[in-house]
């Protein structure tokens, strides 16, 4: 009878530590990491839950492109330096989400015409800017940053940012609440509508721009939109959404990180396509809304 | 027989000579396709050409996408010299958009080309990679040289008149190239030979390894194309601390910060910045070819030697 | 009616992009009313309602609603523009009904929940607080939003239409509560199509047609004479007409 050369090794427990566990206790990259996008899950689940919830999921992206003008300005300034081009994208970033929020509230254009409108008019601008400069330096990629390489000012932004986002939106849950559900009534008890709206919006940009910035695009937005879409086949409940949208992302972001290291895995992307199953195992058997429970045979009455 | 039709004839063409003389002086128009190039053309184009580069310092070729400017230069130029091995995958489309009559030259054209390393970690791989010829021919000087030796017979051809000022210079010029030669080995010869190897972002040194014995690793996801596993960065993270690599160069803006990370993990130095696809701009440190080369060497050796 | 109006209107002039909807109003309305606003369609019965809360602003004149605050009106529009796939429940949509005691942060004292809770059984909602609004009938929503009004605890409340496309029993229901309301000296206004609702329970009528045709006892204003003048006053607008002669 032959036994297995490190018994030790081959024990359930000691393989589970292996796997799940040591990456982290030896790399102080992967530690990093983790805390940094578990900061950006811990804001990004409710942002995206509430523009879920207003119709704005496509923000992200459009405001991805609409921040250029501004990293150009920064870039024409300062050259490649990351300060002012992290700056400047705020600045654009605040101008075109207040603008587009400003316009839509007043006038007969929607949400997401408005700021469609404004993106694309930024972005174009932004891209002249870049071309009078004569330079083809690709700034949106330059700016963008990799959550395998956040460095010390990276970090504290995140975390900054996660504070903060959390903060005010304990502050101004209850009227941006209603503000989503029934704005007409809001309207009718509260001159407060249009500064909630505003303030979500100067939320949401602090976070795209910020992870942009420490993680890249694709993270920011997909940690944002994937989680709070999962959480509604779990309860309709939108103070179980909130809560659950940031744990749905933590574990998107554990397990992504995991694959990438075990799988050899790009590892934005990894986190990324973790958030996608969570989502679409969410989509099939979550139990307030799955798929999968409508196929099934219920009781008609209940007693 | 001197009628009056004869005499006008000869009149006009009387008049007609200095005009051509006039044309012969004017200058050779050329364009070069990104700045190593045209420190090259300019050094041995020297007055009589007329030197209009394509891809400045600090825009990166790979991606580069020409302006309108660019094809006008391009349609009236008379001779367009490239790197070849391609490395501009735009130029046949620029060439045919602008209609351009140039002659087309590959400055690396009887260069003994390497294969590209690919994007892996180290050398555990067996060497397999589909991913072509390796195009930064410039990084040996013995290269250059035949870069050198194209440049001048092109030159030559455009304008024979010029042949004797082109011929000088890039004499002038070689004898330049072998000194730089003499430098770069003097410097590398500073490293300790177990330490000659660096980590760097962007898989361009293929041919500075072979001619110099430092050896490049560039693994994957740490350039600009592609996204780092942690997989990757672990293993290289871990080679570092097992081959002690004491130094790592960054190259762009963007693998700064993921070289940032790896050099805090493991205690290697960050030694400073490489130039391997283009030239710095002309307030930089490596404004001409072989300010660049000396630099790309002296960086090296000051961040690899023991005295420093 | 003794004691000063609680809401008077004063050569009012109301409308949408320079059209006016309501013209040249002037009248009171005494606290404790339990008035209805009828006429034909298009006669800017939402119009005057929607000038009451505030958000619509004169083009001429002016509503003069005293020492009402913002809190003290509790207004029910004609189509309530909720997001029916919101995740909240029916609890979490009367309860913001509090918004005025409670703000923006405080949590509910033991006396607001006790109050949400019998608005939530006055409208016969009692085991619903944990639905979904999107899973409530047309007529549940109704009682939902009435339950909220109550909440409010307001003193003039108004009502656009709140019987429309519902069901007999909630619209009596709903009615029980108007009546309610008129017991604890509220003033309520609300906007109807339907004269024998009117009839029956409202004893003071508007009945307009941009301007106001009569003004007071439900019977009087009722006239058959009356509806008639109203229906001419609506079919004879002609928006390309000169400026009236009343425009000051």
């Amino acid at each position: 009878m032959t036994r297995a050369r490190n018994p030790a090794r081959t024990r359930p427990d000691t393989v589970i530590a292996d796997y799940l566990i040591s990456p982290f206790a030896e790399f102080a990259f992967m530690r990093r990491a983790l805390v940094g996008s578990f900061a950006l899950a811990i804001a990004g689940g409710p942002i995206g839950v509430f523009l879920m919830l207003r119709r704005m999921s496509l923000v992200g992206d459009a405001m991805a492109h609409a921040i250029l003008p501004g990293v150009a300005v920064g870039y024409l300034i300062a050259g490649l330096s990351l300060g002012p081009m992290t700056l400047g994208g705020l600045v654009a970033g605040f101008a075109v989400a207040l603008l587009a929020g400003g316009v839509a509230r007043v006038s007969v254009i929607k949400e997401d015409a408005s700021l469609a409108a404004f993106y694309l008019i930024s972005l174009a601008l932004g891209v002249t800017i870049v071309s009078l400069r004569g330079s083809n330096v690709d700034l949106l990629h330059v700016l963008f940053g990799s959550v395998l390489a956040l460095g010390d000012e990276a970090m504290i932004l995140v975390a900054g940012i996660s504070t903060l986002t959390l903060a005010a939106l304990a502050l101004i849950y209850r009227p941006l609440v209603l503000d989503t559900v029934d704005p007409g009534f809001l309207r009718s008890v509260s001159r407060a509508g249009p500064a909630v709206h505003m303030i979500f919006l100067a939320l949401v940009v602090l976070n795209l721009v910020g992870g942009f910035n420490a993680l890249g695009t694709l993270l920011a937005v997909g940690l944002m939109m994937l989680p709070a879409a999962s959480s509604r086949f779990w309860s309709a409940d939108i103070s179980v959404m909130i809560p659950l949208s940031a744990a749905l992302g933590m574990l998107a972001c554990y397990s992504g990180l995991l694959a990438s290291y075990h799988l050899n895995l790009a590892a934005g992307p990894s986190i990324v396509l973790a958030a996608g199953a969570i989502y679409i195992i969410s989509l099939l058997a979550g139990q307030a809304a799955g798929l999968l429970w409508r196929l099934l045979p219920k009781a008609h009455v209940s007693r | 027989m001197l009628d009056r039709r004869t005499l006008i004839a000869a009149a006009a063409a009387a008049l007609a000579l200095p005009g051509a003389l006039v044309a012969q002086e004017a200058k050779l128009p050329v364009v070069a396709s990104f700045s190593i190039l045209g420190d090259l053309v300019q050094a041995i184009g020297g007055a009589r050409i007329e030197l209009t580069t394509l891809v400045q310092p600090g825009s990166d070729a790979h991606v580069y996408k020409p302006t309108p400017a660019d094809a006008k230069a391009v349609a009236s130029a008379r001779v367009v010299i490239t790197n070849g091995l391609k490395f501009e995958g735009w130029m046949a489309r620029l060439m045919q958009a602008s209609a351009s009559k140039a002659a087309l030259v590959e400055a690396s054209r009887g260069v003994k080309a390497v294969e590209a390393q690919g994007d892996k970690p180290g050398h555990g791989h067996g060497g397999h990679s589909h991913r072509g010829l390796d195009p930064h021919a410039w990084q040996s000087v013995a290269n250059v040289k035949i870069y050198v030796a194209n440049i001048r017979d092109a030159l030559a051809a455009a304008d024979p008149a010029g042949r004797l000022l082109f011929e000088g210079n890039a004499a002038r010029y070689l004898a330049e190239l072998d000194a730089l030669e003499a430098e770069i080995r003097r410097q590398v010869a500073r490293i300790p030979p177990d330490k000659r190897r660096v980590i760097t972002s962007h898989d361009a040194f293929g041919y500075f390894s072979a001619a110099y014995g430092v050896e490049f690793i560039a693994p994957r996801g740490l350039s600009t194309e592609t996204e780092a596993s942690a997989k990757d960065v672990a293993r290289l993270i871990q080679q570092i601390r097992r081959e002690n690599v004491t130094a790592v160069f960054v190259e762009t803006i963007s693998d700064q910060r993921l070289i940032e990370q790896i050099a805090r993990e493991t205690g290697a130095k960050v030694g400073g910045t490489l130039f391997s696809d283009a030239l710095s701009p002309a307030n930089g440190p490596a404004s001409t070819y072989i300010l660049m080369m000396r630099h790309n060497a002296t960086t090296i050796a000051a961040a690899l030697a023991p005295n420093s | 009616m003794s004691g000063a109006p609680l809401i008077r209107f004063d050569n009012l002039t109301l409308g949408y992009d320079r059209h006016p909807a309501v013209h040249h109003l002037s009248g009171d309305i005494a606290p404790g009313s339990l008035l209805a606003v009828v006429g034909p369609n298009g006669a800017g019965k939402s119009t005057l309602l929607k000038s009451l809360v505030g958000t619509l602003s004169p083009l001429e004149g002016a509503v003069h609603t005293g020492n009402l605050a913002r809190v003290d009106i509790a207004y029910l529009p004609q189509a309530a523009q909720i997001d029916r796939s919101f995740p909240m429940s029916v609890f979490d949509l009367v309860a913001a009904g509090a918004w005025g005691t409670a703000g923006l942060f405080g949590g509910f004292r033991r006396k607001q929940l006790a109050v949400i809770h019998e608005a939530l059984t006055a409208l016969g909602l009692a085991g619903f607080e944990n639905r979904t609004i999107g899973a409530l009938s047309g007529g549940q929503l109704q009682r939902v939003l009435f339950a909220r009004l109550l909440v409010q605890d307001a003193r003039l409340i108004l009502l656009d239409e709140p019987f429309t496309a519902i069901d007999g029993k909630t619209a009596a229901d709903l009615l029980a509560i108007v009546k309610r309301w008129h017991g604890e000296q509220r003033t309520v206004i609300a906007v109807l199509h339907d004269m024998d609702v009117v009839r029956k329970h409202f004893p003071q009528t508007l009945l307009l047609a941009r301007e106001a045709i009569a003004w007071g006892p439900t019977h009087a204003a009722l006239s058959a004479d009356n509806l008639l003048r109203a229906r001419r006053m609506i079919e004879a607008h002609d928006p390309r007409a000169e400026p009236c002669a009343h425009a000051a």
